[in-house]
């Protein structure tokens, strides 16, 4: 079976998926602060990590294709399909910010025209954290990466309608498409990854930010890969896709993840070595306010794909690499998680204290800051969120993969793909 | 080891028909004494019934061990041995050692596996050893058979299948 059908009854409960995610997003939005910082965060959180699930889609599919990988070819189609979800993406960012111009929320502490004024370090920021760059920068480069992956899905449909054309012309147009968009996408996501993320802590900042990130990203994108590989299989589509393919999926887990968690160590000890002030803060917030996620996010995504996938039989097996993805899927949502929530928490509450009446400085940093569920913990309305954003982002995938055939025949490196061996 | 050995080998031209005759070799319950190429072949070692290398078993070990010795040396170090104090750490600061424990364990397993390696094929500095052929190297597929206590009937049938799958030349060599 080459075509993906999208019947009734997988719209029926990706349907259902979104209602539940658009009943808590509300539930949310009702039962909260008057600055409705948790249904802002919620927001956020999911359409950041999809979006960049999205974005690193389009990444791996240019970098296997700049490579000249043959393995990948089967599965191509799933990160063509990811990858276009940058679409719907680039409006729910769009969302966030018309939010930050209409100050609709207070996420961010640049956004507070008064507070930069007073403040020194923001001030020396504010020709890259405003309004106008978050807006604008995430349209341009944003539809800029749409604009890539559209180009790069219509040839490859081309191809498939079409054949290969006089010198795989098809494929020679792709391979020049992703060489341009691989450097482009290195350093422009950088700049949405501190816009989007980093500057909610808006004093402070790391340099190696943006490649954990995006580590994050390519995780939570190959996790999602491998169990969309294996339910596709499950309903009789991919055949062609062997253990073999899972082998090398989960070799990329398993190398991404070390990857990660290196990034993870470096920025962590160079900060804790120094031990300079102003950017211990970050740390010093999360391993005191917010200690069972700042250790669980390191346990699950080290240890759990590190021991488990190290074996060779264990990436090959379906049961395995099912459960190592989704515990890394999870895992990477709640790294994001702590990424987000913490640096929105502080901003919002001083910002609470502050129109209250109360000095700028009424929540000390570093202060015993409460435990809430839905800041300190996902709580069961950040799970439905997840679960509605999650539905919507396959109820896309699933739109676009039902309108191409699921192996791109003629590609020329198919027969390289059917053929593909590890061990 | 040090006892000679007289050996039937084949050469093919291809990796695909020395595919085949490797496994037509154990489907005729042929005793396959080694196959060389000049390059890595897929799925050689499946059709060879080759168990899976349990070297990299020795590496987790090899690797556990340095991790073990890093982290565990510094602690004594620097809590019973020589405390000092290092920028207002404490005595026994863990992220500090991560570096030096994972170093470590990238050197106990990397020389470990090394070693075994050379331990598990004969090989030492100054030792060589004898090649069937030396275009092995370069572009022929060797399969060969180990004729030492065979006669000259069963020697006759080993140089019958070579032929007739497919190599290209046939030659019995003492080692």
């Amino acid at each position: 079976m080459d075509q993906f059908v999208f019947d009734t009854k997988k719209r029926w409960v990706l349907g259902g998926g979104m209602i539940l995610g658009l009943l808590c997003l509300l539930i949310t939005f009702f039962t909260d602060d008057q600055f409705h910082t948790r249904f802002w965060t919620n927001f956020l959180h999911n359409s950041v990590f999809f979006t960049g699930i999205a974005f690193i889609s389009l990444f791996i599919l240019s970098a296997f294709t700049t490579a000249l990988a043959g393995w990948s070819t089967l599965i191509k189609r799933i990160w063509e399909a990811y990858s276009l979800f940058m679409i719907p993406g680039l409006i729910l960012m769009l969302v966030i910010a018309a939010g930050v111009w209409g100050h609709w929320h207070h996420l961010y502490h640049w956004a507070d025209e008064a507070a930069v004024k007073a403040d020194r370090i923001m001030l020396g920021k504010s020709s890259f954290l405003n309004k106008n760059w978050y807006a604008f920068g995430t349209l341009i480069i944003v539809g800029a990466w749409i604009f890539f992956a559209m180009r790069i899905r219509k040839y490859s449909t081309e191809e498939d309608k079409n054949g290969p054309g006089t010198d795989f012309s098809y494929h020679r147009k792709i391979r020049i498409f992703s060489v341009i968009f691989l450097p482009l996408a290195g350093f422009s996501s950088a700049a949405m990854i501190w816009q989007w993320i980093m500057s909610l802590d808006a004093h402070w900042y790391s340099t190696l930010f943006a490649w954990y990130t995006g580590a994050s990203w390519f995780l939570s994108a190959m996790s999602l890969t491998i169990l969309t590989v294996i339910y596709l299989r499950g309903q009789g589509y991919l055949q062609h896709v062997t253990a073999d393919h899972l082998h090398d999926l989960g070799k990329y887990l398993f190398g991404i993840s070390v990857f990660w968690t290196y990034l993870w160590f470096s920025q962590y000890m160079l900060i804790w070595y120094a031990n300079i002030g102003e950017e211990t803060i970050y740390f010093r917030e999360r391993m005191d306010n917010y200690k069972p996620l700042f250790f669980l996010n390191l346990a699950i995504n080290f240890l759990v794909p590190f021991f488990i996938f190290m074996r060779n039989d264990t990436k090959r097996k379906v049961g395995s690499a099912a459960f190592v993805a989704i515990v890394v899927f999870i895992g990477h949502w709640l790294d994001f998680f702590l990424m987000i929530k913490p640096g929105a928490r502080i901003t919002a509450m001083e910002a609470a204290a502050h129109s209250a009446g109360g000095a700028h400085d009424a929540v000390a940093h570093g202060a015993g800051m409460p435990f809430a569920i839905g800041f300190s913990f996902p709580g069961l309305l950040e799970i439905g969120t997840m679960i509605g954003f999650l539905s919507f982002f396959f109820y896309m995938v699933f739109t676009r993969l039902a309108q191409a055939s699921l192996t791109p025949k003629n590609d020329p490196y198919i027969e390289e793909s059917l053929h593909h061996q590890v061990v | 080891m040090n006892k000679e050995k007289e050996v039937i080998y084949g050469l093919y031209d291809d990796e695909e028909i020395l595919l085949s005759a490797v496994k037509q070799a154990r489907a005729d319950h042929l005793d396959i004494m080694d196959v060389y190429t000049p390059f890595p072949v897929h799925g050689l070692d499946h059709a060879m019934g080759m168990e899976e290398s349990r070297l990299h078993i020795a590496g987790f070990v090899y690797g556990a061990i340095g991790t073990l010795t890093a982290f565990l040396f510094m602690t004594w170090v620097f809590t019973r041995d020589w405390p000092i104090i290092f920028g207002g750490k404490p005595y026994w600061s863990v992220p500090a050692f991560i570096p030096i424990t994972f170093e470590l364990t990238v050197l106990f397993s990397a020389i470990g596996m090394t070693v075994t390696f050379f331990t598990i094929c004969g090989l030492a500095p100054g030792r060589t050893n004898p090649t069937l052929d030396d275009r092995i190297t370069d572009d022929k597929f060797c399969l060969a058979f180990d004729a030492s206590d065979s006669g000259e009937d069963v020697r006759d049938g080993l140089r019958n299948f070579l032929s007739s799958t497919g190599a290209s030349e046939v030659n019995l060599k003492t080692i």
